[in-house]
């Protein structure tokens, strides 16, 4: 019994990776599609973003199962229902890389995008993603503070962007409804960032029991 | 078992204790009964003669307890009808009718009878003989006897110290004898199981502990060999190697992978938390589902060929093995051999694109008689420079497959560099560049006709990339273990850009000017190949727009 359930944990953490693995994959491929206008890309993109909602479906399932079935505590329970908070995470940033696919092609690219600071954010955030996914894997709590903290780069990248923008539409430098959409693409880039937030702080709950916002305690402990 | 002997006998000794006790107890008390009963039958008998001959007269005697102080029996005469005549003990008209009483029944019907009966409390039995006088009448005697209960409990102190001090001694002695019994097993050396001096009855086991012990040793010594075999082929592979299970658990895996995948220990654990790359999941997913995979991972700018096959026991995927191959450098040398085939046909068609043109247009009768000649000095130049674009990619070829033996010979490096100096003088006058030639004799073993063709393609270089009025340094000397031949130019340079790949076949820093510097494009590569013919090192120093100087280092003779 106890056999099968470890079996069962581990066929999760299995599952989680494949999709964490496969965000990374949707929001690299929208970024590469944004910026090379690559078209494998946009299918690649599109692609993984199906495959993370059928995981998401998966995963559920397997939670369910291992609830119903094996009654976790502690750890374990913690571990499960951090599983069952992450993925619909994951499921909104392959979402949102499909949005990203989506709007592009209407969003002024020439030009504009070079000069605002969208590039740096997109790395930002494929960073963040990643990271968060690094920090789920080894279950280290240093990475998963770093994610936290690496948002506020993603932020102040999103402010910085907006300015920017708001400058080109005022001196009517380029399409403003594009330009618009570009704003959108950065607004998305930006939730991209609080979804791995999000994620890294399940991660920190799944290994300490206490999540960030629900709890007043420090995330390190004192050493 | 020391426990268990210990409680055995211990055990053995208290039921042997008590049955002897009860069975003593039993024996005796079946004895007195006995002997009482005879001595009532004659006390019976005797009291019987006298009542018969003196008849209730007798009785008078009793009258007076203290006078047979020997007489503690009861003795009762009843008459005929059942009714008590005389008692012992009792006044006899107290007494109700005694004619149901088992030993009177029996004794007026047979003339003798005897009957036993317990006290309430069963701490007592009386036990009476009757017996029939002449006249009818009958003559009773009883006495008490105590059972077997009021026997055991008056004893009971006498017993039970008896029982406690065999108790302790058993106690003392169970322990020494199992102790006893258990030692030789305890000093059993399971080492060597046969040269052991114990119970007989156990050298059957000790036998067969040693033929399994051996059959162990050598089962060990062959899995350890094989082990240690299969350690030494795979940790001596470059590449990666992983065993995983059918849940992608990491089994087995060598250093390389270790390197390649920066796996960190525990490494039981899903293999996917060392890659996660989607070619890597593709192969494993495809690999555990029974099918042989291959794909081509990008990873830190390296380039890896990934091959999964999976592992079968009947039909089932039981796991797969994944070899890591670190393809990149065959990568980079894939990419340079299709460079080197675009540059070959390009740098082949441009002259012949010409030569054509220019045939065509002779051939088509257009042109003016006057021109021909400049025509056929086209035709003429063109086909000069194919061939020796030609001949220089055969030289190329020649050094690179080494498959032309060389004469090696003694070569004064400072001669050889006068004659190519020689050769190239006019060229240098045409481009206003002078020749310097500084140092020493210098000799090394090489092969003339390589050596001296790597030091014209340098010196020729060093002319065509010079600027108007520059110099040529060709310095020859000797330091500790190496012979120098130094090329310097005053020329425009190359930038460190370019300086790592200006010896690769065909490779030039400014492609668009090819044409009016003239070359084909394989001069540096000759010499690199000749230097590594000769094991010479080269190095290249060059500051854009100041000058390049290249340096070949050959070993001393």
């Amino acid at each position: 019994m106890r056999n099968k359930f470890d079996r069962q944990l581990s066929q999760l953490n299995t599952e989680l990776i494949t999709m964490g693995a496969l965000c990374e994959e949707a929001i690299t491929n929208a970024v590469r599609y944004l910026t090379d206008n690559d078209e494998d890309s946009r299918i690649m993109c599109l692609d993984a973003d199906t495959q993370i909602d059928k995981k998401e479906r998966d995963i559920e399932t397997l939670c369910l199962k291992l609830i119903l079935q094996q009654q976790p505590v502690a750890k374990d329970l913690r571990i499960v229902s951090a599983a069952l908070k992450m993925i619909s995470d994951m499921e909104r940033i392959g979402d949102q890389a499909s949005d990203i696919v989506e709007i592009a092609p209407y969003a002024a690219r020439k030009g504009t995008l070079g000069e605002t600071h969208i590039r740096e954010m997109a790395e930002a955030a494929i960073k963040m993603v990643s990271e968060s996914i690094d920090s789920f894997v080894k279950m280290n709590l240093d990475i998963a503070c770093l994610v936290i903290e690496h948002d506020n780069i993603v932020d102040d990248l999103f402010d910085k962007v907006k300015r920017e923008l708001i400058k080109s539409i005022a001196e009517g430098q380029d399409d403003a409804e594009a330009l618009m959409d570009l704003f959108m693409i950065a607004k998305y880039f930006e939730r991209i960032g609080d979804h791995a937030e999000n994620i890294a702080e399940w991660v920190i709950y799944s290994i300490t029991g206490a999540h960030r916002k629900n709890s007043e305690k420090p995330l390190r402990k004192e050493e | 078992m020391h426990k268990k002997i210990f409680r055995s006998s211990l055990l053995t000794v208290c039921l042997v204790l008590i049955a002897t006790i009860a069975l003593i107890m039993g024996f005796l008390f079946h004895f007195f009964e006995k002997q009482i009963q005879a001595e009532l039958a004659n006390e019976a008998g005797f009291l019987a003669q006298a009542v018969e001959n003196e008849g209730i007269g007798y009785f008078d005697g009793f009258d007076d307890k203290n006078s047979r102080p020997s007489r503690n029996n009861r003795v009762t005469w009843i008459g005929k009808d059942g009714t008590v005549l005389f008692d012992s003990r009792v006044d006899a008209s107290e007494l109700d009718n005694h004619a149901d009483r088992d030993e009177i029944k029996t004794a007026m019907k047979d003339g003798k009878g005897m009957s036993t009966r317990y006290s309430k409390t069963l701490t007592e039995k009386t036990v009476n003989y009757a017996i029939r006088l002449s006249d009818g009448s009958v003559l009773r005697v009883s006495t008490e006897q105590y059972t077997v209960i009021t026997i055991l409990m008056g004893m009971l102190q006498p017993i039970l110290i008896t029982i406690s001090v065999a108790l302790i001694l058993t106690l003392a002695l169970s322990a020494r004898v199992s102790k006893a019994i258990i030692e030789p097993v305890n000093r059993l050396d399971l080492d060597v199981p046969e040269n052991n001096d114990t119970y007989e009855e156990l050298t059957p086991l000790l036998r067969k502990i040693a033929n399994q012990k051996e059959t162990i040793e050598e089962q060990l010594a062959d899995a350890r060999k094989n082990q240690k075999e299969f350690n030494l082929i795979t940790e001596n592979m470059s590449e990666g190697f992983l065993v995983i299970d059918a849940d992608a658990n990491l089994l087995t895996y060598n250093s390389a992978a270790l390197n390649l995948l920066e796996i960190t220990p525990p490494a039981d654990r899903s293999v996917l938390l060392f890659c996660r790359a989607k070619e890597f999941r593709g192969v494993i997913s495809d690999a555990l589902s029974g099918i042989r995979a291959e794909d081509i991972m990008a990873r830190d700018e390296h380039s890896y060929s990934l091959i999964a096959n999976p592992v079968f026991e009947g039909e089932t995927v039981i796991g797969a093995v994944v070899v890591i191959l670190d393809i990149t450098e065959r990568e980079k040398r894939d990419t340079l051999r299709r460079e080197f085939t675009a540059n070959v046909s390009h740098e082949l068609k441009t002259p012949l694109t010409s030569i054509s043109g220019f045939a065509e247009l002779m051939k088509a009768g257009d042109v003016p008689e006057k021109d021909v000649v400049d025509f056929s000095e086209s035709i003429y130049d063109e086909a000069q420079r194919l061939i020796t674009l030609v001949n220089d990619i055969i030289k190329i070829s020649e050094l690179d497959g080494q498959s032309i033996p060389f004469e090696s010979e003694p070569v004064d490096l400072y001669e050889l560099s006068k004659e190519v100096i020689g050769r190239l003088e006019n060229e240098a006058e045409k481009r206003q560049v002078t020749f310097h030639l500084i140092g020493d004799r210098a000799e090394i073993m090489g092969v003339y006709k390589i050596l001296e063709e790597m030091l014209y393609n340098l010196c020729d270089n060093a002319i065509k990339y010079n600027k108007e009025n520059g110099t040529v340094d060709v310095l020859v000397n000797q330091t500790g273990d190496s012979v120098n031949v130094i090329v310097r130019d005053t020329g425009m340079g190359i930038s460190p850009a370019h300086q790592g790949r200006v010896f690769e076949r065909f490779y030039r820093v400014d492609k668009s000017h090819s044409k009016k510097v003239g070359g084909t494009g394989l001069g540096l590569a000759i010499v690199k190949h000749g230097a590594m013919y000769h094991h010479a090192k080269i190095s290249l120093e060059s500051t854009v727009d100041v000058g390049t100087a290249i340096t070949i280092a050959f070993a001393k003779i």
